[in-house]
């Protein structure tokens, strides 16, 4: 009997917590609804932007936007960010549904991929986006077989980045004249004398930045202008054999000390004298070991290095292909806001790279960090060389650096030569650039 | 939140009759015994929590020593992480836990509607494609979600569900959560049919014996399903990452992985510290949900 | 309601000594025969009881469900028309060397690591159901695991467990081995990764302490009255009547293993390395539809991993008709 109207209790208990949470969802999905829906307000054009990063860019950007809004009343920019992986899941999502946001960044090896989906606006004639700052031959340097489709977002090259605190304390310094044998000589011996056990550099040929300029240095193209992998067997080899000679003479650190092929940079910070790098990277790494000093220069060179070897890389973003036609001048305004403003670069700083804009990054220079400085010096240098020609990653490429991650793990795991290594690289990304 | 305040009232009055009423027989035969078991249990329990604790002793290391100093003591302790994470995306925190919870929710009201109903039909009621529809349901539980994401995408898209809980909620209320008809299906089979036929010989048709004799019975089966929806929703990456693009619809997984950049790893204090307190509602409602385990059983009177 | 009550109580304590299951009633709880009259109306009901779930059949699974498979006969890269193709993407699977090593890595962990968490929860469930003070804690806490599984935060813990420096590593170091990473070598990556899985056993535990809840205390009482031992009451009563919870949860398992993503996305980033030795089979689904653009190619897997996970739980389904006893025959 007790029994009995105890089980009804608990029933209706049960029905009661249904129903109360069904009405309070229900209330809560509308107004998710309603905030989904409440942009579309008089006047205002809304502009979708993506990008990626972690908190403090997230953090930067959305401050950044906040004072675009300001300057630009009549239009609603609605960030969508994630970090670098999200990024490109919810990106290939959206692509496929042909629901992309207005303004996005594209991710390196995807550059050419995106195009060939003809996701890219054709940014000649939009009046709200301002390339005032850039010469002719700046402009030219950025289109994509001719068309301008896409703009730098910023820009970095590759280099060799020391702790010069260790170089103190070690009483050491880089050879005069940094040919790729010198450096090998110079890391093999510091590991061999220095007292405290440090290692030389970190096992680094996953490194895509200074294996490129590796390739250009003998006078071939990672990807070729008519979109084909540039490097030849030979060089690739070479260059996984410059590492190996390191890594036998015990002057990196290993696989396992790094946590895999592609070196985690807190392991290994505190236990390398100088590791390769993109120039801008020096911005946040340097904060993971505030007890130390890091500086950077240009990466080695052969005696014979081919002409024009140097290259900038551009980190692009764009316009979406199918942005409404009453989009596309919110949508350059805010490329605009991108490239030219002063604000904007003040809040987000040199971490992602350093702004195309020249002048743009002339006027920041007296507001950088000790650390920043030592970007925009780097990037000058460059700037100055001559640079020959280079082309972007074709469609089908976009996985070739987890391909040579895989040829890499079976050189140091002692299951195949460098030289198979080698040729299986080469086949393996040209297969997947034809089957694209 | 206020939901939760409404349940544990209604457990503790409910409970108060029940309470004296311990389940299992007089355990063990002495205090040796209970000392060794207890051992145990602290023992494995701290074993399995190490992960656990290094994660709450690092949320407390300024972000750049959690990953290169990393033993359990630090040099050095900051709040930091706690109070520079809590607007780090530009919208306070708190808004993402609303979201998650009313996902949450949602999502453990329609499963426990939608899934009750079809696991008794397919468990209890006689009619001919029943084998057929069950074989069905447990198909949909071996495709592996990401050929589907596209074009599910690309559907809730069209019908302007983008930036709505809808995409996230409405399934549910549609029993695709093929498990919990599964795990349904296997309880109620574990109910005597005899209870049914004796309901029917009262005259009492297929709703009243769901109504008052299988939905009853069933609680254990119930609130699994709620303990696991909950959680499951709460955890869910991939769902809210595609549908909700805008900061103040996030729920906490997508604001958690926004925090950590995966190139650099900056940020991976604050992910930390808003990871251990995103912990927290899971663990209470565990916590509150389990000890309705014990007390829906007692009242369910099948003991 | 008293009624009810008694007739439970008779009806559970006859389960343990139920005859062997007739096959027909296994799959659908039906039982074959002298049902007819009511099945025509049964089966209306049964229609309107499965309303809900038809409505989500049709419009929300069914459309994306045959979409994927008809991509799979296509060259489909996401962002241009699908091309009709034939078989080839099932003929390029048989070629496709990192296809069978991803098959060989999903087995292996499908076949450990599936019964290691069902023997582990089943023990701890057993422990936890008995009073013991403190209860809700324990379980809470042996739950945990289960809540950080999926998290961001585990590629960082379980570097700090079994990376070279990492916990494993220092307690060896103790009693003087030197080892390196457990991550890094192909030959342990994947064990870590069941080590994971294991960890994680809360959501089996749970499943089982609901079950073990279903068990009439008065079956243990009689049996002890009896002269039954631990032992026997464990192998005679707990055991016969929980089958049907050990079958859920196996088959439960036993899919999510097959289709087991998460985890190696984390701890490997998302690579499958070293040299493949986690490129679980749904994680290379994921990087030629998601990174390659492929999504022809991995719908085609996605399928056949389907027929797969549907011959074995039908393998298991039959089996069980040995070993599972349901209440309700």
């Amino acid at each position: 009997m007790s029994k009995s109207t105890l089980q009804d209790v608990s029933r209706r208990n049960f029905l009661t917590y249904a129903g109360v949470g069904a009405i309070t969802v229900g209330a809560f999905a509308l107004a998710g609804c309603s905030i989904g829906g409440g942009s579309g307000g008089t006047g205002t054009t809304t502009v979708r932007f993506a990008w990626w990063g972690g908190a403090d860019r997230q953090k930067a950007y959305l401050a950044g936007l906040d004072s675009f809004g300001q300057q630009n009343e009549n239009i609603t920019v609605e960030p969508e960010f994630g970090d670098y992986n999200a990024f490109q899941e919810r990106m290939t999502t959206q692509m496929a549904a042909r629901d992309v946001p207005e303004v996005f960044w594209i991710p390196s090896p995807a550059v050419l991929t995106y195009r060939d989906a003809s996701i890219y606006r054709d940014l000649e004639g939009i009046e709200t986006l301002d390339l005032s700052a850039f010469s002719a031959a700046e402009i030219d340097s950025f289109r994509l077989d001719g068309v301008l489709d896409t703009l730098p977002k910023s820009m970095f090259s590759p280099v060799l980045r020391y702790n010069s605190t260790f170089m103190e304390e070690d009483g050491v310094t880089l050879p005069e004249d940094l040919t790729w044998e010198a450096l090998s000589e110079f890391l093999i011996d510091y590991t061999k004398d220095n007292a405290n056990g440090r290692k030389g550099t970190t096992y680094g040929p996953y490194h895509d930045m200074p294996f490129e300029s590796f390739v250009r240095q003998h006078g071939e193209d990672l990807w070729t202008k008519d979109g084909k992998l540039g490097a030849s067997v030979d060089t690739v080899a070479e260059w996984i054999d410059w590492w190996e000679t390191l890594r036998k003479a015990g002057a990196t650190t290993t696989v396992s000390e790094q946590d895999g092929i592609e070196a985690s940079w807190s392991l290994t910070g505190n236990k390398v004298l100088a590791t390769f790098a993109n120039s801008n990277h020096i911005v946040d790494e340097a904060l993971a070991f505030p007890d130390y000093t890091f500086d950077q220069r240009d990466i080695p060179a052969f005696a014979d290095a081919a002409a024009g070897y140097h290259f900038v890389y551009y980190s692009r973003f764009a316009m979406y292909a199918r942005a409404e036609d009453d989009r596309v001048d919110a949508a350059g305004e805010l490329m605009s806001f991108n490239l030219n403003s002063l604000e904007l670069l003040k809040l987000v700083g040199l971490s992602a790279g350093a702004p195309p804009n020249t002048s743009l990054l002339d006027e920041y220079e007296p507001e950088a960090t000790e650390v920043e400085k030592k970007v925009i010096a780097i990037t000058r240098e460059i700037a100055a060389t001559e640079r020959r020609d280079r082309f972007e990653a074709p469609a089908g490429s976009g996985n070739w650096r987890t391909m040579f991650v895989r040829e890499l793990e079976a050189v140091t795991l002692g299951d195949r030569s460098v030289s198979d290594a080698a040729s299986n690289f080469v086949d393996a990304v040209t297969a997947e650039i034809e089957t694209a | 939140m206020a939901i939760l305040d409404r349940d544990v009232q209604a457990t503790a009055a409910a409970g108060k009759p029940l309470e004296p009423a311990p389940r299992r027989r007089r355990a063990g035969t002495g205090r040796g015994r209970r000392i060794t078991r207890h051992a145990f249990l602290v023992l494995f329990a701290l074993l399995m929590l190490y992960p656990l604790i290094w994660m709450i002793v690092s949320s407390f290391k300024p972000s750049n020593l959690i990953l290169t100093q990393t033993g359990l003591f630090p040099s050095e302790v900051t709040l930091e992480n706690y109070t520079g994470g809590w607007d780090s995306l530009g919208t306070p925190f708190t808004t993402f836990l609303i979201n998650s919870g009313v996902v949450a929710v949602g999502s453990i009201v329609g499963n426990l509607f939608s899934c009750a109903l079809t696991a008794y039909a397919l468990a209890r009621l006689n009619f001919r494609a029943s084998k057929l529809y069950f074989g069905l349901t447990l198909l949909t539980m071996m495709l592996p979600f990401h050929v589907l994401v596209i074009p599910q995408y690309i559907l809730f898209a069209e019908m302007g569900w983008v930036n709505t809980y809808a995409p996230l909620l409405i399934p549910k209320f549609l029993a695709t959560d093929a498990v919990f008809i599964f795990l349904m299906v296997q309880f109620i089979r574990t109910l005597p049919r005899e209870l049914d036929h004796a309901a029917m010989l009262d005259g009492a048709g297929p709703f009243r014996i769901f109504w008052s004799i299988i939905l009853p019975l069933m609680q254990p089966a119930l609130i699994t399903t709620t303990i696991f929806t909950f959680i499951w929703t709460w955890n869910d990456y991939f769902g809210p990452l595609l549908y909700l693009t805008k900061t103040k619809l996030y729920t906490v997984p997508v604001a958690l992985k926004s925090l950590v950049d995966s190139e650099t790893q900056s940020g991976i204090g604050i992910m930390f510290a808003m990871s251990l307190v995103s912990l927290i509602p899971i663990l209470l409602f565990f916590l509150f949900a389990q000890k309705y385990i014990i007390k829906g059983i007692a009242t369910t009177g099948i003991k | 309601m008293t009624l009810l009550n008694r007739r439970s109580r008779g009806a559970g304590e006859n389960a343990p000594q139920a005859p062997p299951p007739d096959t027909e009633s296994i799959v659908t709880g039906r039982k074959a025969g002298n049902r007819k009259p009511t099945s025509l109306r049964q089966g209306w009901v049964a229609h309107i009881f499965l309303l809900p779930w038809m409505i989500g059949m049709i419009v929300v699974t069914a459309g994306p469900l045959i979409a994927s498979a008809i991509l799979a006969f296509t060259d489909y890269d996401l962002l241009s028309a699908p091309e009709f193709i034939g078989f080839d993407n099932f003929t390029r699977m048989m070629e496709d060397d990192r296809y069978w090593a991803s098959v060989g890595v999903t087995l292996t962990y499908v076949v450990v690591s599936v019964p290691l968490q069902l023997i582990f929860a089943l023990f701890l469930a057993m422990i936890l159901d008995k009073g013991i003070r403190g209860l809700a804690i324990y379980r809470s806490g042996f739950y945990l695991p289960s809540l950080l599984g999926g998290s961001v935060a585990i590629a960082i813990l379980w570097q700090q467990l079994f990376g070279d420096s990492g916990l494993v590593n220092e307690g060896l170091g103790l009693i003087g081995i030197e080892a390196d990473s457990w991550l890094q070598n192909p030959d342990t990556a994947l064990w870590t990764l069941i080590i994971l899985n294991v960890w994680t056993f809360g959501s089996p535990m749970v499943i089982f302490l609901a079950g073990l809840r279903q068990i009439p205390e008065e079956l243990y009482e009689a049996a002890e009255v009896d002269g039954a031992g631990k032992v026997r009451r464990f192998f005679s009563i707990t055991i016969p009547l929980l089958t049907p919870i050990i079958f859920l949860n196996l088959i439960l398992q036993m899919i999510g293993a097959f289709q087991a993503f998460t985890p190696a996305h984390v701890v490997s980033g998302g690579t499958g390395g070293p040299l493949d030795s986690t490129l679980f089979y749904t994680l290379y689904i994921y990087q030629e539809g998601f990174v390659n653009f492929d999504m022809g190619y991995a719908a085609a897997m996605a399928w056949v991993l389907l027929l797969v996970i549907a011959l074995a739980t039908a393998l298991n389904f039959i089996a069980s008709r040995r070993w599972v006893h349901y209440g309700d025959e």
